[in-house]
């Protein structure tokens, strides 16, 4: 076969080090869409925008002179389930108080980080969706590389992206129920095909003489797993 | 060999060997699709590629995969931030001194702590020397697939002297759990400098026998060569990195651009090639491990001494560990102490060993320079001894998503060199 170089000129991309501050990606953008909130917080800049203004706001940030984002490093979700949740502090050892977290409505927030090779800059978009159906318009038009990082939200967090080329599963086996990252899925109590047509409860309900058979082991006093009911601190056996 | 009419997909073909005309009359000027996987040998591991073939010509790979999904992003989410490191050691099989360093890096952005310099310096040698042993990996499968047998069994030579340098001072020759949030589980040996310059003594030799193996070697440059090209551009827009990348002409190196660990202390040049093809990744790879010999000697002169952990007993893992007459274990002096001196010295071992440490809530990305291009940890804290969310950005799974785009109207021949130059881990792409 023949060589098959691919065109060059205008495909060049340029590596530099000419870096814009947070301050300023922040009033840039804040310019063009007065809508979106930011946060500095650990040094990184996140920029909070509604689903409708998502893809002109990533779109403004790839062809902006100024910010410049070429590359869409990385997309990833992180589920808020509805409702109220106590978080344990251990005030004895770290002073912190634990505190309760209410949220009306459970959120997926999907972050897409941004970046400029050019400039050698990067911040946070991060765009949060209804936990429960909600969707996204797919950026895989913008950087067809979005294209795993989609179906892996869509398949651990259920999250639709419109306009996505090929939304299957990609993870999770193509008939598998539910969505597994999510905080309110249930650890164990999954209809797996075990051998001999076990099935696990989950760890709440679980006897663990029935799981694991007659067995002299199962006389054993076997530890609660971390993160069972009635072990929220994730150690005490 | 019997066929079957189906309305979608055209027609079924069962063969069961030495047919061949038949099939060929079946299919006549339509495209017939195979399966290569999830058990090909060529494949990497539990990769799936469905081809869609015109005779010998790939036409459209679709990867598909998730046979090696262990579902460690959630089993983290029930473990304390220590423990962490046990899974995500486990993931990218072949680079886990990054995944750990990049999974601790996060915790510690988190914390707000520095890591004390003797610390950032080990991680540093280690590092390295691990991306000389997964590139020795890539050359060493990479060379069987395309028939050089003898790189195969020289590269697995060669890692092994890596990984007893890993075991000397971890205890595993893999999945190491070594680098803890807040540095190291115990200091390195005596004899670590030593070992590291016996290696780097033996590694220079070694490259030129791969080189004079495979450099001007006719069947390697015809399999490689102008194969599986991918422009700065698209590789750019397919959100690849590392070598892939670098082999397109483009200069980005994490180490450089955002430098961690006291990268920006060392001197080394990002290696880049301008065909895009899978020579020019070879070539790359081969330049990067020697790079990586130099940094790993700057960083052997300047070794400092001091602690390897950080001072704060809230964080610092209680593992005072000694070399006594039965081998590695737990130093006798700590022992007496917590056991026998102080109730409260018992107390917070016991505590921070059961229960961790918390770690204020927030959320991080750390991106660190793998074998394989970014591999970026975006971990999420709300408070607790456990992480929220650990999302990892792996490397091989984001850029196997250009197999089709470099592998479109190729024969199935460079399918496999393809494959092999792009270097996938499927313990990272499944995770």
């Amino acid at each position: 076969m023949t060589a098959q170089h691919p065109p060059r000129g205008s495909d060049a991309v340029t590596v530099g080090s000419d870096p814009l501050s947070h301050e300023q990606i922040e009033q840039r953008v804040q310019a063009r869409f007065p809508a979106v909130a930011a946060d500095i917080a650990f040094a990184e800049l996140t920029l909070f925008v509604a689903a409708e203004e998502l893809l002109d706001l990533l779109r403004f940030c790839r062809d902006d002179e100024e910010l410049s984002c070429e590359s869409l490093a990385d997309v990833g979700g992180v589920h808020f389930p509805a409702g109220e949740h106590v978080i344990e502090r251990q005030a004895s050892t770290t002073g912190w108080p634990a505190h309760r977290v209410s949220r009306d409505i459970g959120v997926v927030e999907v972050n897409y980080i941004l970046r400029s090779l050019r400039r050698n800059h990067w911040f946070r978009v991060a765009c949060a969706t209804s936990d429960d159906g909600g969707t996204l318009p797919s950026v895989t038009g913008m950087w067809p590389g979005a294209n795993f990082p989609e179906r892996e939200i869509f398949d651990m967090f259920g999250v639709a992206f419109e306009g996505h080329p090929d939304l299957t599963r990609i993870l999770m086996p193509d008939d598998w129920l539910g969505h597994p990252l999510r905080k309110d899925y249930p650890l164990g109590g999954v209809d797996t095909n075990y051998k001999h047509g076990k099935f696990i409860p989950p760890p709440h309900q679980r006897d663990l003489r029935e799981v694991i058979g007659d067995t002299p082991a199962a006389t054993r006093h076997l530890p609660l797993l971390p993160g069972d009911a009635d072990s929220e601190t994730g150690g005490d056996q | 060999m019997s066929t079957t009419a189906s309305d979608d997909f055209g027609q079924d073909v069962f063969v069961d060997g030495a047919d061949w005309e038949v099939v060929e009359d079946a299919v006549g000027e339509s495209t017939i699709t195979v399966n290569m996987g999830p058990q090909h040998p060529s494949t990497h591991g539990v990769l799936r590629l469905v081809l869609e073939l015109e005779g010998e010509i790939v036409r459209n790979v679709k990867p598909v995969i998730g046979y090696l999904h262990t579902g460690i992003e959630k089993n983290a989410e029930y473990r304390t931030w220590v423990q962490g490191t046990t899974f995500v050691t486990r993931m990218d099989y072949l680079s886990p001194f990054y995944n750990e360093t990049a999974f601790c890096l996060a915790v510690e952005k988190l914390l707000d702590i520095e890591v004390p310099e003797r610390a950032q310096t080990i991680r540093v040698i280690l590092m390295e020397f691990n991306r000389i042993a997964s590139h020795l990996v890539w050359l060493a499968t990479g060379g069987m697939e395309l028939g050089a047998i003898g790189m195969m069994i020289y590269g697995f030579r060669e890692r092994e002297h890596i990984l007893d340098l890993f075991e000397s001072q971890t205890g595993l020759r893999m999945n190491h759990a070594w680098i803890r949030p807040g540095g190291l589980a115990n200091d390195v040996t005596d004899d670590f400098v030593q070992r590291c310059e016996h290696l780097l003594g033996l590694l220079p030799e070694k490259m030129r026998e791969y080189e004079d193996l495979l450099l001007d070697n006719p069947i390697w440059r015809e399999r490689l060569t102008d194969v599986g090209v991918l422009s700065a551009g698209d590789a750019v827009r397919m959100g690849v990195t590392g070598p892939l990348l670098r082999a397109a002409g483009v200069p980005a190196d994490l180490r450089k651009a955002q430098p961690y660990c006291g990268y920006e202390r060392y001197e080394f040049d990002v290696p880049t090639q301008d065909s895009g093809d899978s020579f020019a990744r070879f070539l790359v790879r081969l330049e990067e491990m020697r790079q990586s010999m130099r940094i790993i000697r700057q960083a052997l002169d300047i070794l400092p001494g001091g602690p390897v952990m950080v001072a704060d007993k809230h964080i610092a893992w209680p593992a005072q560990q000694s070399l006594g007459p039965d081998g590695i274990g737990n130093d006798p002096a700590y022992i007496r102490h917590i056991m026998g001196e102080s109730m409260e010295a018992l107390i917070n071992h016991f505590k921070l060993v059961t229960q961790g440490f918390t770690v204020p809530a927030g959320q991080v990305y750390v991106p660190v320079e793998s074998p394989r291009g970014e591999l970026g940890y975006a971990v999420t804290s709300n408070g607790t001894n456990k992480p929220y969310r650990i999302h990892v950005r792996d490397p091989s799974f984001v850029n196997l998503q250009a197999t089709n785009l470099m592998s479109k109207d190729r024969m199935v021949s460079d399918l496999i060199a393809i494959v092999a130059s792009l270097d996938p881990v499927m313990g990272g792409v499944d995770r």
